[in-house]
């Protein structure tokens, strides 16, 4: 039997104002290609041997329904436990940084005292990175650890509903808000026990409106929070330009490589055929997947699946979501262009390397 | 019932280790998924496939039939190899005694008709029109029959029919055809017939146990009513390394006879789930198709590339099959070849070329640098 279960929050809007996030949640945002973003705390979940995950859904959840399904690409179509689809509370969280809001927690309290497991690992779909979970909860238990969050030391200042955590030889001191260039960057992946976890909700509970890391800033003293750091590539997904970033970072060989050197990603499978390239199509440093249809030029761009570029099109730095159709001679540059878009004839859709062009869903 | 235990010896080193509707084809399908999707895309639900050499690999890819919405509660796909019984074993020893050994299966599905079927052909086909044919000339039999180039026939079972279709006489390879309608190995029973032809002809020790060479005769003798149904769209027999080699080549260009891309009768495949294709700096593709899980850094042309290949820096691929896992690594060319699941061919070494005939390298096999 697997030592865990696993949980993802998905009912959680970011501070962000860019209408990239207004069409779905985050959690079932496209990408490269061929993802989108809960795909990799699935798959991270699944991947440690974890047979029982349940997702608290956001109010707009069909995109996410119906791309998880039972969570057969996932093997979570299990007869007993499997995946576990749990509402949210009725406002969700709206507050920025709050992912494991204690109300949502305890409203879905059967979720963790009916499963048995030993341990509950939380995670969000926010951050794209492949983690060893099997190792974060090995390092859990060597450590003798009340909790044990994943994190990465921030390289540059980065967003505001990035959680961060004070720590002093490993243990965490308190949490904050916002990453500062050198804070240990808080990944939204933790290990806890269960039956802690279960105590927790009851001893919080008049203090549901809190996440359950900011509820604990008052109790890092008598818990033994440990942080693990991780190792690989990582990208946190909470406004445009990381979206568009986290895209086209991985038209890099080398950061490809590290990429898809970690645990595989699953995703829901399609019946596309394989992308064909027509005769005298121009493609280069970039990701295509497949059902694409290629006549025109393609440069340092991602191109979801059943895209058609059409003759004389060009395609350049930009990421195109399932379904775009750039008809003959159109340019794009610098854009991401949302779903099931039609670029009309001759037109141009230009954006500029600090303001990303964003086309909304069709 | 679909047929899907033969070798297919023809191909050589590409059907060593796998049967050959397990045969890797099109960059993201094998041989046959065409014949499943057709069954899927037909409305048929339940599919009995028979399997008998190396099934090891076709039985882990059909698994539940799951992928081609072939996996229900009652019927779905059930893979059929060759077993024993009380009386001892046998292997499968014709197309028609394969079917007789599992007979039992057979009668178990309470069928009105049944659908005989080939795993290693690559067409389109609506089923529920060929059974509507058999409905209104209220066949005993009907055979799927395409014209072919009168200079072919004499390689097929040909069929001559009177105006209205009926089947007059059944000649296997005539070296004078009468007609040009090949029969494609595709046929409709009425299941009864079908059941008592066979149970009959088990017991016939002059028979080969085949349907073209003893069934249809023999059911033409006893006065049957045998129809044709007339195919006149795209169908392949990829039987040698040039028919297959050519069938790949015909997915390309700008409008292919056969279109993967068709959405009213999509080709469905029981495919991993990988990440996009990635086309490096210098890479460049021309007239080709490349299937998820690909890193293409060097030169691909006119050709067709499956799931998780690797063609290297400066490396070139033209006009070749590249199953999945193919690795061409830099500055190794390749040229008119097939390349089976897992093969190398190492860093500056050559394979193929364009005067001789197609060359093929078998699954994991690796050409070294002067072989």
């Amino acid at each position: 039997m697997p030592k865990a279960i696993g949980l993802i929050t998905c009912n959680y809007t970011t501070a962000s104002k860019d209408d990239v996030f207004s069409g779905r949640p985050v959690a079932s945002m496209p990408y490269l290609g061929r993802y989108r973003l809960v795909d990799f705390a699935l798959s991270n979940l699944v991947n440690a041997g974890i047979r029982n995950v349940g997702m608290i859904m956001p109010n707009n959840y069909r995109s996410l329904v119906d791309h998880v399904g039972s969570g057969k690409d996932w093997d979570l179509d299990r007869k007993n436990g499997g995946l576990f689809i749990m509402p949210g509370t009725a406002f969700g969280t709206s507050r920025t940084g709050a992912r494991f809001l204690i109300r949502d927690l305890v409203q879905n309290r059967e979720f963790f005292t009916k499963n048995k497991e030993k341990y509950v690992v939380l995670s969000t779909a926010n951050f794209i990175c492949s983690v060893d979970v099997k190792k974060l909860i090995a390092d859990h238990e060597a450590s003798g650890a009340n909790i044990t969050v994943l994190c990465k030391r921030a390289s540059c200042d980065g967003n505001i509903d990035v959680v961060t955590f004070e720590t002093e030889d490993g243990r965490v001191k308190s949490m904050n808000q916002g990453v500062k260039f050198n804070q240990l960057a808080f990944l939204d992946y933790a290990v806890i026990e269960r039956e802690l976890l279960l105590e927790l909700l009851d001893s919080f509970a008049a203090i549901d409106h809190l996440d359950l890391f900011e509820a604990l800033n008052s109790e890092y003293g008598r818990f033994r929070v440990m942080v693990a750091e991780f190792e690989g590539y990582m990208k946190p997904i909470f406004d445009k330009n990381s979206y568009f970033k986290a895209n086209i970072d991985l038209l890099d060989e080398d950061v490809l490589t590290e990429f898809a050197s970690g645990t595989p990603i699953k995703t829901k499978a399609h019946d596309n055929p394989p992308a064909k390239y027509e005769p005298g199509c121009k493609v280069s440093n970039s990701l295509i997947a497949s059902g694409d249809r290629i006549y025109g030029s393609v440069q340092g761009s991602v191109l979801g699946r059943n895209v058609i570029v059409e003759p004389g099109a060009s395609v350049r730095n930009a990421v195109l979501m399932q379904g775009v159709v750039v008809k003959t001679g159109a340019k794009i540059e610098n854009a991401i262009i949302d779903k099931n878009n039609v670029v009309p004839a001759g037109t141009e859709l230009r954006g500029t390397d600090g303001d990303i062009l964003y086309l909304k869903k069709h | 019932m679909l047929l899907a235990g033969g070798q297919g010896s023809r191909l050589g080193v590409l059907t060593s280790k796998v049967a050959k509707p397990a045969v890797s084809f099109g960059g993201k399908y094998r041989i046959i998924d065409f014949v499943l999707s057709n069954c899927a895309n037909s409305g048929i639900s339940t599919v009995g496939v028979l399997t008998q050499y190396r099934p090891y690999l076709l039985h882990e890819y059909l698994g539940t039939g799951e992928a081609w919405n072939l996996d229900e509660r009652d019927g779905g796909v059930a893979i059929l190899p060759p077993f024993a019984t009380q009386t001892g074993a046998s292997w499968y020893a014709g197309t028609a005694d394969a079917i007789t050994q599992n007979l039992g299966y057979l009668e178990g599905q309470d069928a009105e008709y049944v659908l005989i079927l080939s795993g290693d052909q690559l067409y389109r086909m609506d089923y529920e029109d060929m059974l509507a044919t058999h409905k209104a000339n209220n066949a005993d039999l009907t055979v799927a029959v395409m014209p072919v180039p009168w200079e072919d026939a004499p390689r097929f079972g040909i069929m001559n029919c009177a105006d209205d279709g009926r089947i007059e006489e059944f000649v296997e390879k005539p070296a004078e055809p009468k007609s040009n309608l090949a029969s494609m190995g595709i046929y409709i029973f009425n299941a009864d017939l079908l059941i008592n032809t066979l149970k009959e002809d088990d017991k016939d020790p002059d028979s080969t146990h085949d349907f073209g060479g003893d069934i249809i005769p023999k059911l033409l003798a006893a006065g049957k009513r045998l129809y044709t149904y007339q195919f006149k769209a795209y169908w392949r027999d990829v039987g040698t390394v040039a028919s297959f080699h050519e069938a790949n080549m015909e997915l390309l260009g700008a409008e292919p006879e056969f279109d993967l891309f068709a959405q009213d009768a999509p080709i469905m495949s029981n495919s991993s789930t990988l990440p996009p294709a990635y086309v490096g700096p210098k890479g460049s593709v021309d007239d080709s198709l490349v299937d998820n899980g690909c890193a293409i850094m060097g030169t691909v042309e006119h050709s067709v590339i499956s799931a998780e290949v690797y063609v290297g820096k400066n490396a070139i691929v033209k006009d070749s099959i590249l199953f999945p896992g193919a690795i061409v690594e830099d500055g190794a060319v390749v040229i008119n070849a097939i390349m089976a699941e897992r093969s190398v061919v190492k860093a500056g070494a050559h394979f193929g070329s364009a005067d001789e005939e197609t060359v093929t390298l078998g699954d994991d096999a690796v050409v070294e640098k002067g072989e």
